[in-house]
């Protein structure tokens, strides 16, 4: 008989890359490699299968240009490295299941080349179904998608070509400081429908330095600031609502330095969009900092909503969307259309200022009116990228571009989506969560209806288009809903690997408890089998897993040695959302509930005990906070 | 001070609520892990409280009560008082909450 649940002991991932990397080094300082005899590692930091590290020493300090060869000359991915002659050189945009050719250029010239096979794709990672563009416009960017549903982070080149991939469900938005680092949201999930740790910034390597935690935990979107400070969307941890703050985190420490709660400013049943519901009453889905106005601008999905606060007071400066239905106090907030072919935008993503002050978004469409007499199908619907000017003074405002309208509904997402500005005229508009059923567009989130019961009739699509002047200049077309499209070269210039461990910044914070205990008779015995129960602890925290039956009573319990018991009620309740941007944590059976405790404010060691309904069982596991 | 927690049908709640006492109404599911728990924790409150009558209302088979007082999900507390609601909590909730409800 079993004496434990299934027990795993997970290192985070910053340690295990600290330690891979050192014994990497110490290979390399071991050993005799040179430019022609080089010490490869692929994948050497367990989250990029298309990377790998080449190690080597020269005798004399020198430059080294490494060139992965394309399958044609326009697909090379080249880099120069600087000066020294013990070289630790990330090669990146490597072509997944190819015997990959790099070539490596020393400062003076001479030349050695070493062949890096690489596996094949894993099946979640979506492939490009039809890409139009030219290599010329391209140049050395990839265009990232981040994932909505179980599909991986992923990049494309010129030609449709995977270049980079993560096997990791890095999550949401995933944008480059302008250092060079990539920030996006961490795997580590924390709760239902989406909620991760917090952000990483990374490499595309994989290597992670930094990790940024937030109590509450992290979605959507994160901005970086000028000084360096992160803003990150949030939530009040164990609220009764969510997706409604924003905090600022210190780069160095991880602290939260400043939040603006949006309840303070918003009535929270006005105003809302088919998709509102009391606990998720904004949907926060981005988050911009104007330096201009010293004003930040969020996107709130569940009241078609863009609303702008002064930086220091938080005030409520403006709101861009339809005024109807908002209480007349709030009405001197809204702008007054004017010009032709104005349309407001419906369950907005990505709002952005733009140099000029004018507002960009993606205007999802969804619904397409606040009166649900009038809300629009999927049929009718079209998503669009949009341009608005606004004037703050006289509190009027101007459509001045939009694009995606003329496509109708095979270019619409009830969801997710995004837009960039490169500049006047030249545009991204990203239309990443399209689903059809049986053809017809789908009346719902297709990452939700994907895993219902009608899923294998559910076809998901993305498209990215980018346009100069109105020309499409390219489009990619994938088989995967994809929160957002990033285009940006795979090297930042002047990149070489950092060494040296990452960091693990911010708190998760404590995890709220439950007071009340369940009278419960004590077993003496192990978990059934039949839960399936599993616990990952990790350095700061663990999850317990189990499959429970709907409406089951259930409570997790630590008890410590100093006789102390804490108690998390664990919900078997069936739970739905109107909203589910990334389906990624979602699970084919939904009773599989994933029920995550930070290890803040315990101290000791726990042994992990379960009641169901009035049982109390034995896990045989012990924690250690 | 206590009182007891009590199971009762809709009408009885209607007659109940028109006497104007104060009353904390719990609609709740048998099917319901939540409700469940929260049965514990009016159990623990109502060891705490006084001049209150709180009262459960099965969700499922009262259904007159539950479109009266729109009630649309499990659990829901409806607290009323002088014949009225006066306050009403959805979800699972914690006791320091209840009872600070309670007492307004």
């Amino acid at each position: 008989m079993e004496k434990t649940i299934s027990y795993t002991r997970q290192e985070h991932i910053i340690t295990r890359q600290a330690r891979a990397e050192e014994a990497l080094l110490s290979q390399l300082d071991a050993g005799d490699y040179t430019p022609q005899h080089p010490l490869v590692q692929l994948n050497p930091y367990f989250f990029a299968p298309l990377c790998a590290l080449v190690l080597f020493h020269t005798v004399t300090p020198c430059e080294v240009t490494v060139r992965v060869l394309g399958k044609e000359p326009a697909g090379d991915m080249v880099h120069r490295f600087p000066r020294g002659t013990r070289h630790v050189l990330p090669v990146y945009g490597l072509y997944p299941g190819w015997d990959n050719q790099v070539e490596i250029t020393l400062e003076n010239g001479e030349k050695s080349r070493l062949s890096i096979p690489t596996g094949p794709l894993p099946d979640e990672v979506p492939q490009a179904t039809s890409i139009d563009t030219t290599a010329a416009y391209m140049g050395d960017n990839v265009m990232v998608l981040t994932a909505a549903m179980a599909a991986t982070p992923v990049a494309f080149d010129y030609r449709g070509d995977i270049r980079w991939y993560s096997t990791e469900k890095l999550n949401f938005d995933l944008k480059r400081r302008p250092g060079g680092h990539l920030l996006v949201g961490t795997e580590r999930f924390v709760g239902m429908p989406y909620y991760t740790t917090g952000v990483y910034e990374m490499a595309f390597s994989g290597k992670i330095f930094k990790e940024y935690r937030v109590p509450g935990g992290y979605h959507h979107d994160h901005f970086p600031m000028e000084d360096g400070n992160l803003l990150i969307l949030t939530q009040q941890p164990e609220a009764a609502t969510v997706e409604d703050c924003c905090v600022l985190v210190d780069r160095d420490t991880g602290a939260i330095l400043k939040r603006w709660d949006y309840k303070k400013v918003l009535p929270q049943d006005k105003g809302g969009s088919g998709s509102q519901d009391e606990r998720d009453w904004f949907h926060n889905n981005a988050v911009w900092y104007d330096k201009k106005t010293n004003s930040l601008t969020f996107s709130g999905r569940h009241q078609d909503a863009i609303i702008n606060l002064d930086y220091d007071t938080g005030d409520l400066n403006w709101i861009i969307g339809d005024p109807q239905g908002w209480p007349e106090e709030m009405q001197r907030y809204f702008f007054t259309p004017v010009g032709e072919d104005f349309e407001w935008q419906y369950e907005q993503h990505a709002c952005m200022v733009l140099p000029d002050g004018d507002i960009m978004c993606l205007d999802n469409g969804h619904y397409r009116s606040k009166d649900p007499a009038h809300y629009a199908k999927a049929a009718d619907s079209y998503t669009r990228g949009v341009r608005y000017r606004i004037d703050t003074e006289k509190m009027t405002i101007r459509q001045v571009w939009q694009y995606g309208k003329e496509r109708g509904a095979a270019f619409f997402s009830c969801y997710i989506s995004n837009v960039e500005y490169y500049k006047d005229g030249h545009y991204l508009v990203h239309s990443g969560g399209i689903g059809t059923l049986d053809g017809a567009p789908c009346e719902g989130v297709p990452a939700q209806m994907k895993q219902g019961p009608d899923g294998d009739r559910v076809q998901l699509g993305s498209i990215t288009c980018e346009l100069v002047d109105d020309q499409l200049v390219y489009e990619l077309r994938v088989p995967a809903n994809c929160y957002r499209a990033e285009k940006l070269p795979l090297y930042y210039a002047g990149e070489q690997a950092e060494l040296g461990a990452g960091k693990v910044l911010g708190s998760l914070g404590i995890t709220g408890e439950f007071d009340t205990p369940i009278p419960a008779e004590e077993t003496g015995e192990l978990v059934p089998a039949h839960y399936g129960a599993r616990l990952v602890e990790e350095d700061d925290r663990f999850t317990f897993s189990a499959t429970y039956e709907k409406g089951e009573l259930v409570q997790l319990l630590l008890c410590g040695e100093d006789g102390s018991t804490h108690r998390y009620f664990i919900n078997t309740a069936k739970q739905s959302f109107k909203a589910m941007c990334v389906g990624t944590f979602q699970k084919a059976d939904p009773r599989d509930v994933d029920k995550v405790i930070s290890k803040e404010g315990l101290s000791g060691r726990y042994q992990v005990k379960l009641i169901c309904d009035d049982k109390l069982y034995e896990t045989g596991v012990t924690v250690t906070a | 001070m206590a009182v007891t927690v009590k199971e009762m049908d809709g009408a009885a709640l209607e007659q109940l609520v028109k006497t104007g006492a104060k009353v904390l109404a719990d609609f709740y599911s048998k099917t319901c892990g939540p409700c469940k728990m929260l049965g514990f924790v009016l159990n623990d409150v109502a060891k705490e409280v006084d001049g209150v009558e709180i009262v459960k209302i099965c969700f499922e088979e009262n259904s007159t009560a539950v479109k009266a007082h729109r009630v649309e999900g499990y659990p829901t507390m409806i607290l009323f008082e002088g014949g009225a609601e006066k306050a009403r909590l959805k979800g699972l909730q914690q006791k320091p909450l209840i009872v600070s409800t309670i007492a307004g």
